[in-house]
């Protein structure tokens, strides 16, 4: 659930992904791409050899026609296998998620991996993983041993998320993976939320406020 | 959102206390050269107080104010300075107390992960001592079981070594017994000839002649003779089976084996013609034993030897040896005669079990040898090969 006060809404959502499968590198270039009414720095936790150890978090918002004032944190969790805990501390409370995989062939077993921990994660901090907003980014598109896109596709075929395609270092379908969770992210809270109903916030203006698109 | 979560909005006053306000706000307010106050972001002051009139300025922390430097006097571009070194140490802080808020939260999880661990450990530990003990019970009832088993058929080989004795020492007795009776109904037919006698005194000498008793007088001294030679036999088969039965005295004396082994070769006397016997007898330590049982094993095994060269019709030699090693006394007795077939050798200690004619041999020399090196916590091996000879290898454990 976002957090709620008088004035203002919060939403969660973290990037998740394997080690090294470029989660920060989407955060600061959507910090570059984005300009919405409202957008802090890009704040960078401790990191050792450019490897996240905590966290990063870029915060965004825009005002709603009603005053209410929507607020996004995105956060990264640390790729790396030993840090769990820290990856469960961080996925803890998330609204919406984006699972960000390397496309490179050798890391198809790192990424089943680190999706079956996301899964097994949700459920232990008490994620409704069914039902939670989630699009997955096949990254490092660029790489000359990325596995086919039409291999990917049909291999995810079956799965609901959306999948989007991306080269995070050139910013190539960063915004498009974004724009798809905050989508998914609309559709799952406007009704409960009276976005649209109580706050003169459509689906159009949602994302469009986010992005900083006129 | 709980206020222990690493990822809460911070507020300026949870981030700075008053103790630390205290401590920045007035080298701040001094290098503003201005009168300072510092507020929340909901106006209310957390250092200082604030003009009604005051200037604000905002403190960014994400997106939004966290709180506000107020100054009524202070110069706007020098105040907008101040606020953003304040906004840059509030930011420094809130990091600082984001990761270990989120570190705080990482290592609760890692120990909630451990605790539900320990329980599963727990709860498969106890399993498996439930296991174990199943397990233990089990192999218990299968000792028992296999012990029982083991006893009843100690039991019945027992009984069937009982039966075999039984079997052959009725043969060995019969025979004897038969011929003695027999003897013995004879002669009470002689004693009838001299009451016969009695009544023809008056004959004289013709009576005597009449009578055949001549005869009768000698013949009944062979019989008497034989009788006497076949009690001899059926008291050597009991004395053989007492030992035989283990009912002698435990063994309680200190001997020299070596001693045993001679008393046992000048027992035999001088050997036949053409056999040679050699000792070679090195330094024993005394054994405690019954000596005398010992001398009947010994004299029984170079019996054996002479036997077997004899049988093998040609000059041999018997070569007695001893040596003691560290754990036990070690006699070889060796004969290089007929051997024996590996049939032969398997059946070698059984009792009853010979190859001498009838009335040679009874059968009990070896199993009874087997059984008082047995009761000396001793061991027996044969080893043969037809044609070349046997070795009967001993040994006598010494106490430690």
């Amino acid at each position: 659930m976002p957090d709620q006060d008088a004035g203002s809404l919060s939403f969660k959502l973290v990037y998740y992904g394997p080690a090294q499968s470029g989660k920060t590198t989407n955060l600061l270039r959507l910090h570059d791409i984005l300009s919405p009414e409202l957008k802090g720095e890009v704040m960078t936790m401790e990191t050792k050899d450019d490897r996240t150890l905590f966290f990063d978090l870029l915060p965004l918002g825009f005002r709603a026609p009603s005053g209410l004032l929507i607020k996004l944190r995105l956060f990264t969790v640390p790729g790396q296998v030993a840090h769990d805990g820290t990856r469960k501390a961080v996925l803890s409370r998330a609204d919406g998620i984006v699972f960000v995989a390397d496309s490179d062939r050798s890391q198809e077993t790192n990424n089943g991996e680190a999706f079956q921990s996301m899964a097994d994660n949700c459920h232990r901090v008490g994620l409704d993983f069914e039902h939670i907003p989630l699009v997955v980014q096949f990254n490092k598109r660029d790489l000359p041993g990325a596995v086919p896109e039409a291999e990917i596709r049909e291999r995810w075929e079956a799965a609901p998320w959306p999948l989007h395609f991306a080269v995070a270092l050139t910013g190539d379908g960063v915004e498009a993976t974004f724009e798809s969770l905050l989508r998914a992210l609309y559709r799952r809270h406007d009704a409960e939320l009276g976005l649209a109903r109580e706050h003169g916030v459509g689906e159009q203006a949602f994302v469009a406020g986010m992005l900083g698109r006129p | 959102m709980n206020t222990s979560d690493f990822d809460r909005e911070w507020r300026l006053g949870e981030l700075f206390d008053a103790r630390m306000l205290a401590r920045i706000a007035p080298p701040l307010a001094e290098l503003l050269g201005a009168d300072l106050a510092i507020l929340d972001r909901d106006g209310a002051a957390l250092w200082g107080q604030p003009a009604a009139e005051a200037r604000r300025e905002a403190l960014v922390l994400e997106i939004e104010p966290a709180g506000y430097l107020a100054s009524s006097k202070a110069d706007p571009a020098r105040l907008h300075s101040a606020g953003r070194m304040f906004t840059a140490l509030l930011r420094a802080e809130a990091r600082y107390r984001m990761a270990s808020a989120l570190h705080l939260e990482a290592v609760t999880q890692d120990f909630e992960t451990l605790k539900l661990e320990h329980s599963r450990l727990l709860a498969s530990e106890a399993r498996y001592r439930k296991l174990s003990e199943e397990l233990e019970a089990r192999v218990e009832a299968q000792v028992a079981d296999l012990e029982t088993r083991q006893r009843q058929l100690y039991q019945a080989e027992k009984l069937a070594s009982v039966g075999q004795l039984a079997a052959g020492t009725a043969h060995e007795i019969n025979n004897p017994l038969g011929f003695v009776s027999s003897n013995l109904s004879s002669f009470k037919l002689y004693l009838d000839k001299f009451a016969a006698l009695h009544g023809r005194l008056a004959e004289g000498e013709a009576a005597w002649q009449s009578l055949d008793l001549d005869f009768v007088l000698k013949d009944g001294a062979e019989l008497l003779a034989d009788c006497s030679a076949g009690l001899a036999r059926i008291a050597r088969i009991v004395a053989d089976l007492k030992s035989f039965s283990n009912e002698g005295r435990p063994p309680t004396e200190a001997a020299d084996l070596n001693a045993c082994l001679q008393h046992a070769v000048s027992v035999i006397g001088t050997p036949p013609p053409g056999i040679q016997l050699e000792t070679s007898l090195a330094p024993l330590p005394p054994l405690t034993c019954n000596p005398g049982h010992l001398n009947q094993v010994f004299a029984s095994l170079i019996r054996n030897a002479l036997q077997a060269i004899q049988d093998a019709g040609r000059p041999g030699t018997v070569r007695i040896e001893s040596e003691a090693s560290a754990d036990g006394i070690h006699i070889r007795i060796a004969d290089d005669g007929v051997g024996m077939s590996p049939d032969q050798l398997a059946r070698a200690f059984e009792p009853f079990y010979t190859t001498r004619a009838i009335g040679t041999g009874t059968g009990l020399g070896l199993s009874t040898a087997r059984n008082i090196v047995l009761a000396h916590h001793g061991s027996i091996e044969l080893a043969s090969t037809p044609g070349a000879g046997t070795t009967a290898t001993l040994f006598f454990p010494t106490a430690p």
